[in-house]
C-alpha cells in the first residue's frame, strides 16, 4: 500500500496534547505513521477541523430491544427512508434506524466507534449479528449483569472473586466488552412486577442491595483488569428526587485505577432530578456536577434530551412501565431469564412540557458545570434522549450561549425557576468538544491502548475531517455553521480508508467487534463449576454448550486480553 | 347442510409435512372431523367420503367423528385440502379467514384426490418424486 | 457418531437439548425430541437434484443451470415476490432481503399467514413479553389462548410451562395453574386445570369481558359471553389477578379468527391491565422454528418484520396490500421465488392458481405441494441437519443450529448467494 496523506489539517488530538495545529497526517496499512512516501494519495484538508474518529460511549443501536423498537414502530421506520444508492443499502427509521441507517448516519458525522449500551448475555448472538450489519463502526457491547443470579449469589456470599469469575466467563462467552449494571437489582425485582427504590433496598429473594452489587462489581472489574470501568445506569431513573440515589451511587465509587475512572455513570441527565412529583421536579445538576468535580474516579455522560419524537429503550423494565403509565402510548417489555430485563416506549419531548424543558436544561447543565471535560461525555443515550443525529445541535448549544438563549425563549417560560441553566455563561471550545466526543470516550473505555481516540503514530487511522475552519469561525455566533459542519464530514476515514465523503458513504464497510477476554487461573474457570453448570441445567432454557457466541459471529473480532489478579 | 370449517395443526400433519405426496399425509390432510350427531344427520359414518363445498370450490374429503367439536363446526388440519375452500380475501390484514369458512357437506362416492391432483387442478404439473 | 445439544429445526420452541446418532450421512436415532423432531431429523426423502418443468413434464437440470435460470426469471420480472424464509437460517434470510432490495421486489415471510396479525397488534400497542425461562422459573399461572401446544409445539408444556420445574416453582405440576381457552376441545385443553370453551368467533368478546372484570367493571358482564358463563369469567379473572407471575401464550386461534389483529390487541391490553395488579406477560406461539428469525432479519435490514415492498426503491410496508396472499390474489406478481416454505399447501387455492400461472422457483429440500406448481425446484441442505446457521426462538432468543454431518447438498445460503451474485452482476452494481 502506498498510503494516504492528509495535508493541511487543523488537528485537535487531545490525547496527544495537540490543540489546533496545522499538520499533515500520514497513514499506512490502516494506521497512523510518521511519514509516507511521495506515492501516497493526498487529501488536502484545507485547514479544516480534523479530529480522531468520533466515539460514542453509550448508544443503543444493535440487539434484541433495539430491533424490537423497529419492529413495533412502522411509524418511525417511515420517518426516515432512503433508497439504495451506490454502495449504500436501503435505510429506514428516524429514532431507531435500521443497522445500515445507523451506520451511514454515524459515519457521515465522523463516528467510527460505537459502544452498544446494553446487551443481554442470553441474546448476545443477536447483538453480534447486527454489529456485522453496522459495517462502518467498530462495535463494543456493554454486557448486562444487573440481575444476574450468579452475580447476586456471589454478592450475597461476599465473594468478589466469584463475581469476577462470573464476569470473566460471561464476557468471554458472549464476546462482551464491559460490565453494565442497569438499575442493579431492579430488573430482577421487575420479574415480579416490583422495583428497588434506593441503593439500600433489598432485592426480593436474593438478600442483596444495589449498593452491594455495585461495590462488588467495581472490585471485580478491577480484579479482572478490564479496560473499561463498571458502567452504570443508576437506580430510580426518571424519578423526581432521584439525584439523591445518584449522589449515593457516586459515593460508592472508590478510586482504584490510575488510567481511568472506577465508575462510569451513564445518561446522568435522567438521574439528576429534584422535587418529589412531576409537578415540582427541578434540576439538581449543580449537586451532581459538584460530586463529579470532587471525584476524579467517576466519569459521566450527559444523556441529553432534545425536543421532538424519539423512542426510549432500556434494560430498565420497571422504569419503562412507569413511563408507559404516564404516556399511555404503546409499551413493550422483555424480561430475560436469570439476567436482566428491558422495555421500550415511544415518546415525544415537547417544548410545551415543563418537565421536558427541565430535562433538556439538566443535560446541558451537566456538561457546562462539570469542570473537566474528560469527565463528561456528550451523548443522548441514543435514542432515549434523542437520536444521535442531534449531536451537532448539542455541540452548538454547548458552544454558544446565544443559541441557548434563543432556545430558552422558545421553551416553557416557567423553566427558569426550576433550573440553573439561564445563569450559566460557559461556552465550550473546540478542544473541549473534541474531548467530549472522542478523546474522553477512548480514555474512559480504556481503548487508547488499541489505538482508538487519538492520532499519534501507531494509532488506528480513524479520522474525521469536518468542513469547519476554527480560525475563521466564532462558534458562539456562527452556530448554524457549527451544526452543519458536525453533521457531515468532508471525509470520514476508517482504518486508513475514506469511507464517507460529504455525507455519503462510498465503500462497503468492514468493521471490527472489540471484546474483552480476562484470563483467570484455572480454579476460577466456571466451565466445570458444579453450581454454575447447574444453573444451565435447571434454570436456563438454553444448554450451556449452545450459549456462547461462536467465533463465526465476529468475522473481524478484536479481543483485548487481560490477566486477572485473582 | 351448512357448517363452519375450522383449521389448525395436528401432530400427524406436522409429522408428514415434508412428505406431502405420501398416503399418510393425504389421509391426515383430507380428514374432516365433525360431530357424531351431524354425521348421523348426513347419514354418513367414519370413513365416508364427503364433498365439501365453499364459495371457492369443492373438494372430496373423508369424514371422521370428533369429540371436541360442537354441532355445526368441522375441523380439517391446515393444508391443501382445507385451503381449496378458503377465500383469499384478507380484509386488509394480509390474513385470510382460515378458521371460519362456511361450507356445505354432502355424501359422495367420488375418490379423494391426491395432493398432486389438487395442485394439477390449480394449473400445476404433477411431479412424481 | 453421537451429537449432543442438537437444536431442533421444527417448531418455534427451538429445543436445543436433542441427542442424535448419525451414521453414514443420516440421523439414525433421536433422543429428547418429540414426534415432530424425530420425523424431521430422521427424514430420508429429499429431492435428489434440481428439476425443471418443460412442456408438461419434469426434467433434471444442473445446479448451475437452475441458478442461472432463477436469476434470469427474477431479472425479467416486473414485480417479483420472494416468499417463505421461516424454514431457513438467518444468514440466508439476510441474502434474501438484499436480493429483494436489489430487484425492487416484494419480500414476505410466513408470518403473513400465521402471526402477521400479532405483529399488526404489537405495532399498535406494544408487547409485554419475556424469555421462556422467566415463565419456567416464575410463572404460577399459564394461559393458552387459541393454541394447542400438544399438537403444534409438543414440548412447550414440558420445557417451559405446565411440567417445567423452575427456580421459584419447584413442583410445577402442583404449583402451576393452566388455563386453556379455545373454541374446541383439544389434547391441550384436556390437561388444563380450567378449560374455557368460547363460541367460534367469540374471543374478542371474552377478552373484553375479562378486561372489564380486571378493571373493576364486572357488573357490566352479562350471564354469558360468547358461550362462557359469567361465573367462569370471574373465576379466570381472579386466578389471573392473584397470580404471582402469569403468562399468556396465544396461537392461530386468535390470529386467524374473526377480529384477527384486534383480538391480539385486546389480549395485549388485557395483559397490560393485569400488570397494574401483578406481573403478566404475553407471547405468540410462533410456529416455524425460525419464523421469528425472519422477522428479526427483515427488520434490522429493512425496518419491517414482513411484507416489505422495495418497488419504490425505499422499503415500503402496508400489510393487506404488500402481503403475499393479497399480491397473489390480485394476480399482481409476475414471478415468485419460494424459499423454505410451501404456499401451495398453505395459501388459499386462488393463490396457488396464480403461482402455477407465473414462473415460480422453489428452493426447498423436499417435494411438497408447491413443487407441482413450480417451474423449477432447487433442493438444498436442511438447516439443522446438513447446514447450520442462526435461528430465533419464539421468544427472541437466538440459537445457532448445528450441522450434524457434511452432506452433499448446497445450503440455502450458497444457492441464494450465487443467485444474488448473478443478479448483481446483471444489474451492473
Ligand atoms: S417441541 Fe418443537 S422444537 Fe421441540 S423437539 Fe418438538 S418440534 Fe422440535
Ligand atoms: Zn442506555
Amino acid at each position: 500500500m502506498t498510503g494516504l496523506l492528509v495535508k493541511n489539517a487543523y488537528v485537535i488530538d487531545p490525547l496527544s496534547g495537540v490543540n489546533g495545529e496545522i499538520m499533515d497526517i500520514a497513514i499506512r496499512d490502516g494506521k497512523i505513521v510518521e511519514e509516507v512516501g511521495s506515492g501516497a494519495v493526498v487529501i488536502d484538508a484545507g485547514g479544516c477541523l480534523t479530529l480522531p474518529g468520533g466515539i460514542d460511549s453509550h448508544s443503543h443501536v444493535c440487539g434484541t430491544k433495539v430491533n424490537f423498537g423497529r419492529y413495533m414502530s412502522p411509524e418511525d421506520m417511515r420517518a426516515g427512508r432512503t433508497a439504495r444508492k451506490g454502495v449504500m443499502h436501503v435505510t429506514s427509521g428516524y429514532s431507531v434506524p435500521t443497522t445500515f441507517g445507523n451506520s451511514y448516519r454515524y459515519s457521515s458525522m465522523g463516528y467510527t466507534t460505537v459502544l452498544e449500551g446494553a446487551m443481554a448475555p442470553l441474546e448476545a448472538r443477536h447483538t453480534h449479528e447486527e454489529f456485522t450489519a453496522t459495517p462502518h463502526q467498530d462495535m463494543l457491547a456493554n454486557t448486562l449483569f444487573d440481575g444476574n443470579w450468579s452475580i447476586m449469589e456471589a454478592v450475597r456470599d461476599k465473594d468478589v472473586k466469584r463475581a469476577a469469575a462470573v464476569v470473566a466467563w460471561t464476557l468471554a462467552a458472549v464476546k462482551g466488552f464491559a460490565i453494565k449494571l442497569t438499575n442493579p437489582g431492579g430488573t430482577e425485582a421487575w420479574g415480579w412486577g416490583e422495583d428497588v427504590h434506593s441503593i439500600r433496598d433489598e432485592v426480593p429473594h436474593f438478600g442483596v442491595t444495589p449498593a452491594e452489587i455495585i461495590e462488588t462489581m467495581i472490585q471485580a472489574n478491577e480484579l479482572l483488569n478490564l479496560p473499561h470501568s463498571v458502567h452504570i445506569h443508576c437506580n430510580n431513573l426518571g424519578v423526581p428526587g432521584n439525584y439523591q440515589t445518584t449522589l449515593d451511587t457516586i459515593g460508592l465509587a472508590p478510586d482504584l485505577n490510575r488510567e481511568r475512572q472506577s465508575l462510569y455513570l451513564t445518561h446522568v441527565q435522567f438521574h439528576s432530578y429534584g422535587g418529589s412529583t412531576w409537578k415540582d421536579i427541578c434540576s439538581k445538576s449543580e449537586e451532581v456536577a459538584r460530586a463529579v468535580n470532587a471525584r476524579p474516579q467517576v466519569a459521566i455522560d450527559m444523556g441529553q434530551i432534545m425536543f421532538g419524537r424519539t423512542t426510549t429503550m432500556t434494560a430498565d423494565g420497571p422504569m419503562e412501565f412507569k413511563l408507559y403509565m404516564l404516556h399511555h402510548n404503546k409499551w413493550s417489555n422483555h424480561d430475560v431469564e436469570l439476567e436482566t430485563g428491558s422495555g421500550i416506549i415511544p415518546v415525544y419531548y415537547s417544548r410545551k412540557s415543563l418537565v421536558n424543558c427541565v430535562m433538556w436544561a439538566i443535560g446541558l447543565e451537566l456538561a457546562l458545570l462539570t469542570k473537566n471535560p474528560w469527565q463528561c461525555m456528550l451523548a443522548t443515550d441514543n435514542p432515549n434522549g434523542a437520536p444521535f443525529v442531534k449531536y451537532p445541535e448539542i455541540i452548538a448549544l454547548l458552544m454558544s450561549r446565544k443559541l441557548r438563549e434563543y432556545e430558552m425563549k422558545a421553551i416553557d417560560p416557567r423553566t427558569e425557576h426550576f433550573v440553573p441553566l439561564f445563569a450559566i455563561d460557559r461556552e465550550l471550545d473546540w478542544y473541549e468538544i473534541a474531548v467530549m466526543t472522542r478523546a474522553a470516550q477512548a480514555k474512559a473505555l480504556g481503548i487508547t491502548r488499541i489505538g482508538k481516540g487519538h492520532l499519534a503514530p501507531g494509532a488506528e487511522a480513524d479520522i474525521a475531517i469536518y468542513p469547519l475552519k476554527p480560525d475563521e469561525l466564532d462558534p458562539a455566533v456562527d452556530y448554524q455553521q457549527v451544526m452543519a459542519g458536525f453533521a457531515k464530514t468532508s471525509y470520514t476515514i476508517k482504518r486508513g480508508r475514506v469511507v464517507a465523503r460529504d455525507g455519503e458513504v462510498i465503500v462497503e464497510g468492514a468493521n471490527s467487534t472489540i471484546w474483552t477476554r480476562a484470563e483467570v487461573p484455572p480454579e476460577f474457570d466456571l466451565n466445570k463449576d458444579p453450581e454454575f453448570v447447574k444453573k444451565f441445567e435447571q434454570y436456563y432454557t438454553v444448554r450451556m454448550r449452545n450459549y456462547p457466541v461462536q467465533d463465526i459471529y465476529l468475522p473481524r473480532g478484536v479481543s483485548i486480553r487481560t490477566e486477572a489478579s485473582l | 347442510m351448512r357448517f363452519v370449517l375450522n383449521t389448525g395443526r395436528t401432530i400427524r400433519q406436522g409429522s408428514y409435512v415434508e412428505r406431502k405426496n405420501s398416503p399418510v399425509y393425504r389421509e391426515e390432510a383430507a380428514s374432516l372431523h365433525m360431530d357424531r350427531v351431524d354425521m348421523l344427520d348426513l347419514e354418513i359414518e367414519e370413513g365416508s367420503h364427503v364433498r365439501v363445498k365453499s364459495d371457492q370450490g369443492a373438494v372430496v374429503m373423508v369424514a371422521r367423528p370428533a369429540d371436541g367439536l360442537v354441532r355445526g363446526e368441522v375441523f380439517v388440519c391446515l393444508g391443501p385440502y382445507a385451503n381449496f375452500l378458503v377465500n383469499p380475501e384478507t380484509h386488509g390484514t394480509g390474513m385470510p379467514d382460515f378458521k371460519t369458512t362456511v361450507v356445505t357437506i354432502e355424501p359422495t362416492t367420488d375418490p379423494v384426490p391426491t395432493v398432486r391432483e389438487l395442485m394439477e387442478q390449480c394449473g400445476g404439473v404433477g411431479y412424481e418424486g | 457418531m453421537k451429537v449432543e445439544d442438537v437444536v431442533c429445526p421444527f417448531c418455534g420452541c427451538l429445543c436445543d437439548d436433542l441427542v442424535v446418532e448419525v451414521e453414514n450421512n443420516r440421523v439414525t436415532s433421536v433422543e429428547n425430541g418429540c414426534t415432530l423432531a424425530n420425523e424431521k431429523l430422521m427424514e430420508d426423502h429429499r429431492l435428489k437434484n434440481p428439476i425443471r418443468r418443460e412442456r408438461g413434464s419434469w426434467k433434471d437440470v444442473s445446479y448451475d443451470a437452475a441458478i442461472q435460470e432463477t436469476a434470469e426469471i427474477l431479472l425479467d420480472a416486473d414485480r417479483p415476490l420472494l416468499y417463505g424464509w421461516s424454514g431457513t437460517h438467518g444468514e440466508a434470510q439476510s441474502v434474501g432481503v438484499h436480493l429483494a432490495e436489489l430487484l425492487g421486489a416484494v419480500i414476505d415471510n410466513t408470518s403473513t399467514v400465521c402471526h402477521g396479525p400479532s405483529i399488526l397488534a404489537i405495532q399498535e400497542v406494544g408487547h409485554p413479553g419475556c424469555t421462556l425461562g422467566q415463565v419456567k422459573n416464575r410463572a404460577d399461572v399459564i394461559v393458552y389462548w387459541g393454541a394447542n401446544p400438544i399438537d403444534a409445539h409438543p414440548r412447550h408444556m414440558s420445557r417451559y410451562t405446565t411440567y417445567a420445574d423452575g427456580f421459584f416453582v419447584k413442583d410445577a405440576f402442583k404449583e402451576r395453574k393452566v388455563i386453556v381457552i379455545d373454541v374446541r376441545k383439544t389434547e391441550s385443553s384436556a390437561v388444563a386445570n380450567e378449560f374455557v370453551k368460547v363460541d367460534q368467533g367469540g374471543d374478542y368478546a371474552v377478552l373484553s369481558a375479562l378486561r372489564a372484570i380486571v378493571r373493576g367493571k364486572g357488573d357490566l358482564i352479562p350471564v354469558k359471553v360468547a358461550g362462557v358463563t359469567r361465573e367462569q369469567l370471574f373465576r379466570v379473572a381472579d386466578i389471573c389477578k392473584n397470580a404471582k407471575f402469569g403468562a399468556i401464550f396465544f396461537g392461530l386461534g386468535l390470529t386467524m379468527s374473526p377480529g384477527k389483529n384486534k383480538n391480539i390487541r385486546n389480549a395485549i391490553e388485557l395483559t397490560e391491565e393485569l400488570n397494574r395488579h401483578t406481573k403478566f406477560t404475553i407471547s405468540p406461539m410462533r410456529g416455524h422454528w425460525n419464523v421469528y428469525g425472519s422477522n428479526e432479519v427483515f427488520t434490522w435490514i429493512s425496518g419491517y418484520p414482513y411484507a416489505v415492498d422495495f418497488a419504490r426503491g425505499i422499503a415500503f410496508y402496508n400489510p393487506g396490500e404488500t402481503t403475499s396472499v393479497d399480491i397473489l390474489r390480485r394476480g399482481e406478481c409476475d414471478a415468485c421465488l419460494v424459499v423454505a416454505s410451501d404456499p401451495g399447501a398453505h395459501f388459499p387455492r386462488a393463490c396457488a392458481e396464480h403461482l402455477a400461472r407465473i414462473p415460480t422457483v422453489q428452493i426447498d429440500p423436499h417435494v411438497n405441494a408447491t413443487t407441482h406448481l413450480a417451474t423449477l425446484q432447487i433442493p438444498v441442505a436442511v438447516t439443522g441437519i446438513d447446514a447450520e446457521g442462526t435461528a430465533y426462538r419464539m421468544d427472541g432468543v437466538p440459537i445457532r443450529t448445528r450441522k450434524l454431518y457434511e452432506g452433499t447438498y448446497p445450503s440455502d445460503l450458497e444457492i441464494l448467494g450465487k443467485i444474488y451474485a448473478r443478479v448483481k452482476e446483471a444489474k451492473g452494481s
